[in-house]
């Protein structure tokens, strides 16, 4: 996967390449509007992260740009302003998602991967992790080739662990992940751990290995 | 009271003590010259008498009721001196006792001596205050008219630029793009007044203005740089061989930056809900905004295992921004699911008059008058910001909507009251 990254303050674009280093995808750097016309004319990319507020121009323009030459690159907007409009605007005139800063990493990633799975395979594609195996256009998982029922939160925690694989995930990112806005950081640590406590039964009901480990007192791990 | 009611009131006081002092004066004087008056009258009654007696009149024809005269046996020491006094004597006509003025004095004519007593009726004291309360009331009455009168006019014509001045100050905004234009007068005094206020107005507008675009600009602007920092945690959290405690130092730094950025959005949507930044008032649904927020917090509740009670009437239309609606409705919901006992109850009844969301809960420790304060918690420890219901509050504010909310049985019970 090629990732373009157009974002002005360096050090954020620092974060989102390392973090991505240890993925299959290749990731430039653009920190200013022209630099980013540049390296979008020139190559080729899957997907581009892209800062409305620019010091030399308005995001939207790019996006306007990438629109025009049709190329099917997906596009995550990430910016500081959550303006309701904001967000419609940038999906109106054809981003694939919206993040708002500050945004966990491991939720970039998530979205991006989602964004790459609908853009490259129409949907179409399935998540393996050993026995595990997710379809994601049918949001069906199977675990050695059984379909297993999952609710629609068990099954996006699942995915975002899988996408996630070998990180820690916090409590906090993955309450954040689930719900969003809609509770508070204390009452979500429990609803996180009912959730999870539900999806290993499930997993392990189904003869698949527990790849869940517990940081201590702090969040989740998903790996082999 | 108005001014010019209050200086009319003093001057007519003013008034009244000048004329009562008038009056004394008036009162004193006038006596002091009928006195004076009198007893010219009685010498002059005394000489025609001496002048007749001279000329060899009778003494018997010449005395009536008014004059006494008494021929002195002898040639006794004559004291010709006019002594004056105050008597009472029967007046001829009106047959009553009434004080006179007396003139007592003794004579030497033709030989023999004479003793003279003559009575002149006063001017009566009564009658002398009566006339000069009589013209003062009279002199009083003109004048207070007049100034009534010439007051009113004033009034009006002196006074409108004043009026004109609070007429324009009452409809100054803050928020509005004009500066505040005052009308042109020619008195020194309101020239001063319009001056002082445009440049005050003029400051306060700047002031707002700079404010607004700072807090606008704060809170996005910091959310790169928090954004900057929960990244390089993240990315802290891959490093190997990270004690528990550097993992527990590492997740209530993100706890807190979270909370700092959740803050920023919080005080941001605040001011633009305050800048009017959503003002479209359409009609909306507000059923099915209600409906799709419970929706949305049905797993939050079976999480907490709150049972969730709805009663929601169907098509209720209200005036007000979908989007905050969304938000209004959505923080109330949060809120009664946050401040819950765990098995505990949400109540949300919704007809044409009122959205009533009621909840189990611990009595809160702070008036309640005070829980829409911005940063007021019921529980300081809690990890909430303290900003939901300041948002609820200030969304019905410019809605049009009322809120009230009071504790009892157990039940916090918040009602938004559609206008």
């Amino acid at each position: 996967m090629k990732l373009l990254i157009i974002e002005d303050e360096k050090e954020l674009a620092e974060n989102i390449r390392s973090y991505l280093s240890n993925e299959e995808i290749i990731c430039e750097l653009a920190n200013s509007y022209q630099e980013a016309e540049e390296k979008l004319l020139n190559f080729p990319y899957d997907i581009v992260l892209l800062d409305l507020m620019l010091p030399d121009g308005n995001g939207l323009d790019i996006l306007e740009l990438i629109k025009q030459k049709n190329t099917g690159i997906g596009v995550l907007i990430i910016s500081a302003k959550n303006a309701l409009d904001d967000r419609i605007k940038g999906l109106d005139r054809g981003a694939d998602d919206y993040l708002t800063k500050p945004f966990h990493l491991s939720e970039l990633n998530s979205r991006m991967k989602a964004i790459f799975r609908r853009r490259k395979f129409d949907g179409r594609t399935y998540l393996t992790f050993e026995e595990i195996k997710i379809d994601t256009a049918n949001h069906e998982v199977e675990i050695n080739d059984k379909l297993i029922e999952f609710t629609v939160k068990e099954y996006e925690l699942l995915l975002f662990f899988v996408t996630n694989k070998n990180r820690v995930l916090t409590k906090q990112t993955i309450a954040e992940h689930l719900w969003g806005d809609n509770v508070d950081f204390l009452d979500s640590y429990d609803f996180v751990y009912q959730h999870i406590k539900n999806m290993r039964k499930k997993i392990i009901n189904a003869g698949g290995k527990d790849y869940l480990k517990t940081i201590y007192g702090l969040g989740y791990k998903f790996s082999v | 009271m108005r001014l010019l009611t209050k200086t009319t009131i003093f001057y007519l006081l003013l008034m009244m003590l000048v004329f009562s002092i008038g009056g004394i004066t008036i009162y004193r004087s006038v006596k002091k010259v009928v006195a004076l008056e009198t007893d010219y009258a009685l010498i002059y009654n005394f000489q025609i008498i001496e002048a007749a007696l001279k000329k060899g009149q009778e003494l018997e024809d010449l005395l009536t009721d008014k004059v006494y005269v008494n021929k002195l046996i002898g040639l006794p020491k004559i004291d010709s001196s006019f002594k004056f006094s105050d008597t009472i004597a029967i007046h001829p006509q009106l047959k009553r006792p009434e004080p006179h003025r007396k003139l007592t004095t003794s004579r030497l004519i033709n030989e023999h001596g004479y003793h003279f007593q003559i009575l002149e009726v006063f001017i009566e004291e009564g009658d002398v205050l009566d006339g000069v309360v009589n013209v003062i009331t009279r002199l009083f009455l003109v004048l207070s008219i007049v100034i009534l009168v010439f007051s009113f006019l004033i009034s009006k014509k002196l006074f409108q630029p004043f009026q004109d001045i609070l007429k324009r100050i009452g409809h100054f905004n803050l928020k509005s793009d004009e500066d505040l234009i005052l009308p042109k007068t020619t008195t020194k005094e309101f020239k001063e007044l319009n001056h002082f206020i445009e440049s005050m107005t003029s400051k306060a507008r700047q002031d707002y203005l700079s404010l607004k675009e700072f807090s606008e600009n704060a809170s996005h602007e910091m959310q790169t740089p928090i954004a900057v920092a929960k990244g390089k945690l993240e990315l802290l959290l891959e490093s190997e061989d990270l004690q528990p405690e550097h993992l527990k130092l590492i997740q209530s730094a993100q706890v807190s930056l979270s909370k700092l950025s959740k803050m920023g959005m919080a005080l941001s949507l605040l001011t633009k809900i305050e800048n009017q930044e959503f003002s479209n008032q359409e009609p909306i649904n507000f059923s099915k905004i209600v409906e799709s927020a419970i929706f949305d917090f049905k797993e939050i509740c079976e999480l907490k295992s709150l049972t969730i009670e709805t009663n929601i009437a169907e098509n209720i239309k209200l005036k007000i921004d979908g989007a905050l609606a969304d938000i209004l409705v959505g923080n109330l919901l949060k809120n009664a699911v946050h401040h819950n006992w765990v098995k505990g109850h949400i109540k949300v009844t919704l007809n044409s008059d009122k959205l009533t969301i009621s909840n189990s809960g611990e009595k809160p420790v702070i008036p309640t008058e005070q829980l829409f304060n911005r940063f007021t918690k019921n529980n300081q420890s809690s990890s909430t910001l303290g900003l939901g219901l300041s948002i609820v509050k200030k969304i019905c504010e410019v809605s049009n909507l009322n809120i009230d909310y009071y504790y009892e049985n157990e039940e916090h019970i918040l009602k938004i009251l559609f206008p």
